[in-house]
């Protein structure tokens, strides 16, 4: 059984197809990639998984449950985290206030949360940083608070909208290191990104959208050479010098 | 940890301050200065449960005032019931209150929440006025009974009026520190810090800002039917009007948003310059000390966005982590 399947989704805002009629399966333990172009619908689907949007047609299956519909806080608690491309931390609040707020949804004690919340906090490299305010962050530590917040919600599933775009090349290489010891950790992992380099050596299948629809799923190694990936996603440029090799 | 064991240090030597105070002052005002500053910061302090913590700016408190007020002196007037018991009714019937009123409002966001609710307020002002069973614009002049605890009237001295005010206020600022270190807390931060980032954090939104909005609902009540057993006579002018629903507001904001001591240090700037204004120009000089609130909250909000406390946080240097 697929931990997360999706079966013919879509959504549409007035006239706009954002996602037309897309398939997804994500097995447990795995990294899956998602990627596309900008405007591709990648954001829109996780909207829809996560419960922020209702999907207009089809459905959408976690751990052999209909979960289409149900609200986002919903979702969380049944073992779905995900992150926002834009950070939504609260700023307001200090860095370990910020990550109990997402332990809470497994305990109403104190006590308890606060305990969680600094395990989290240590294996995602963030303790020296707890007692200061999340607003404050750079951007790299706002995005890795952000990926804190949703591992304190013991998800099984754990969704990250572009947690690494945007970051430099020694942030990127730390942040795909933390990917990795989530996964070790049992959590499965669903991938937006745009950085090539970023999704290809840790996901373990690449899923690609093109104007709302699903043009290839695949393994890395394959999707890269995957003639209407590389002329829709890499553009018309890449191919052409693919070609002149 | 000695900072905080100052903390409480502070906190025991205010405590006894406040109760052996009208053992010292036995003159009237001075007592019913304290009796007002403690009910504003009671009422500032159940305001910031919704407005302060959970972040929905409401200007319609005025109406679980005038519901508590109304409640005990007609259950008081028509049955005969203790205050007491009509305080709790009068609480009770705030929260269900609450619920109404949030079941739609909490679909608004940010300003839209506020002008609801003072919409909200106005109506009920104007049923009021005009509902002549419960007294309509006349107003409802409290029976004179025998002084006593249970009858909730003291006619002789103010003193235990200053220790049921003093009762009040401590059960308001117990309940603000319980829901400070508490889920509810961290939930009602989160909401007002990001509503979206909330829910994906598993918070259910709006059962969270009912929750805010009924213990808000609830104490204001309480002060409501306070304020009825001690002036003894209420009408809607003076427990229903917008302009206590800002007051409100604005000793939290002044003090301090989001915070324990907030409120109360608004309280005790706000109602001594309204109290004092009020014997200086007397009836022609109503509104002065919304003159000065205003000038007050513009230089809080130009250069201290987080009220006098905020203030005091900036001169403390930060604890050790």
């Amino acid at each position: 059984m697929p931990l997360l399947e999706v079966q013919g989704l879509s959504k549409h805002f007035g006239g706009l197809v954002a996602n037309d009629r897309i398939d997804l399966r994500v097995d447990k333990g795995e990294i899956v990639g998602l990627i596309g172009p900008n405007g591709a619908g990648k954001t829109t689907l996780f909207n829809c998984i996560a419960g922020f949007y209702p999907p207009t047609a089809g459905n959408v299956q976690f751990k052999g449950e209909d979960i289409t519909g149900l609200p986002a806080n919903e979702i969380c608690l049944r073992g779905i985290a995900r992150t926002f491309q834009i950070v939504r931390i609260f700023k307001d609040m200090s860095v370990l206030d910020n990550v109990m707020v997402g332990a809470f949804s497994r305990t109403n004690s104190a006590a308890r949360a606060k305990q969680k919340a600094l395990e989290v906090l240590d294996f995602c490299g963030l303790a020296a940083k707890k007692s200061l305010l999340a607003g404050g962050l750079t951007i790299a530590d706002k995005k890795r608070l952000e990926l804190t917040k949703a591992l304190a919600t013991e998800p099984s599933l754990l969704m990250l909208d572009e947690a690494i775009a945007g970051l430099n090349q020694t942030e990127t290489a730390e942040a795909v290191e933390l990917v990795k010891k989530v996964r070790e950790t049992g959590i499965t992992v669903l991938l937006v990104e745009h950085v090539m380099e970023v999704v290809m050596p840790i996901s373990s299948r690449v899923v690609v959208l093109e104007y709302g629809k699903k043009i290839a799923e695949d393994i890395p190694e394959k999707v890269i050479h995957n003639e209407g990936v590389i002329k829709a996603y890499l553009g018309d440029k890449y191919h052409a010098s693919r070609r002149a090799h | 940890m000695g900072g905080n064991k100052r903390k409480w240090i502070w906190l025991v030597i205010g405590a006894i301050l406040c109760l052996v105070f009208p053992l010292f002052l036995t003159l009237p005002f001075p007592r019913h200065l304290m009796i007002m500053i403690f009910l504003y910061a009671s009422l500032g302090l159940a305001w910031n449960m919704i407005g302060g913590y959970a972040g929905q700016i409401s200007l319609g408190h005025a109406i679980f005032f005038g519901a508590g007020a109304y409640t005990s002196t007609l259950m008081l007037m028509k049955l005969g019931v203790s205050p007491w018991v009509g305080m709790l009714v009068g609480g009770i019937l705030s929260v269900g209150i609450a619920f109404i009123i949030g079941y739609p409002c909490f679909k608004l966001a940010g300003h839209y929440f506020a002008i609801a609710t003072i919409a909200i307020g106005e109506i009920a002002q104007q049923w009021m006025l005009n509902w002549d069973w419960a007294g309509s614009a006349v107003g409802l002049t409290l029976p004179i009974l025998p002084e006593s605890l249970i009858n909730l009237e003291f006619h002789t001295t103010k003193a235990p009026y200053y220790y049921i005010a003093f009762g009040i206020f401590i059960l308001a600022i117990l309940a603000t520190y319980g829901v400070d270190r508490s889920k509810l807390g961290y939930y009602f931060k989160a909401i007002k810090g990001d509503l979206e980032g909330a829910r994906s954090l598993g918070i259910n939104v709006s059962k969270y800002k009912f929750y805010a909005l009924a213990l808000s609902a609830f104490f204001t009540s309480i002060c409501g039917s306070f304020y009825a057993q001690y002036v003894l006579f209420i009408d809607p002018d003076s427990v229903f009007p917008l302009m206590l629903s800002i007051i409100v507001c604005l000793v939290a904001t002044l003090g301090g948003v989001g915070t324990v001591w907030g409120p109360v240090i608004g309280a005790f700037i706000l109602i001594p310059i309204s109290e004092f204004t009020r014997i200086q120009f007397g009836g022609g000089g109503k509104g002065t000390d919304l003159i000065i609130y205003g000038f007050l909250i513009m230089v809080i909000s130009i250069y201290q966005p987080f009220g006098v406390i905020g203030i005091s946080k900036r001169f403390k240097k930060k604890e050790p982590a």
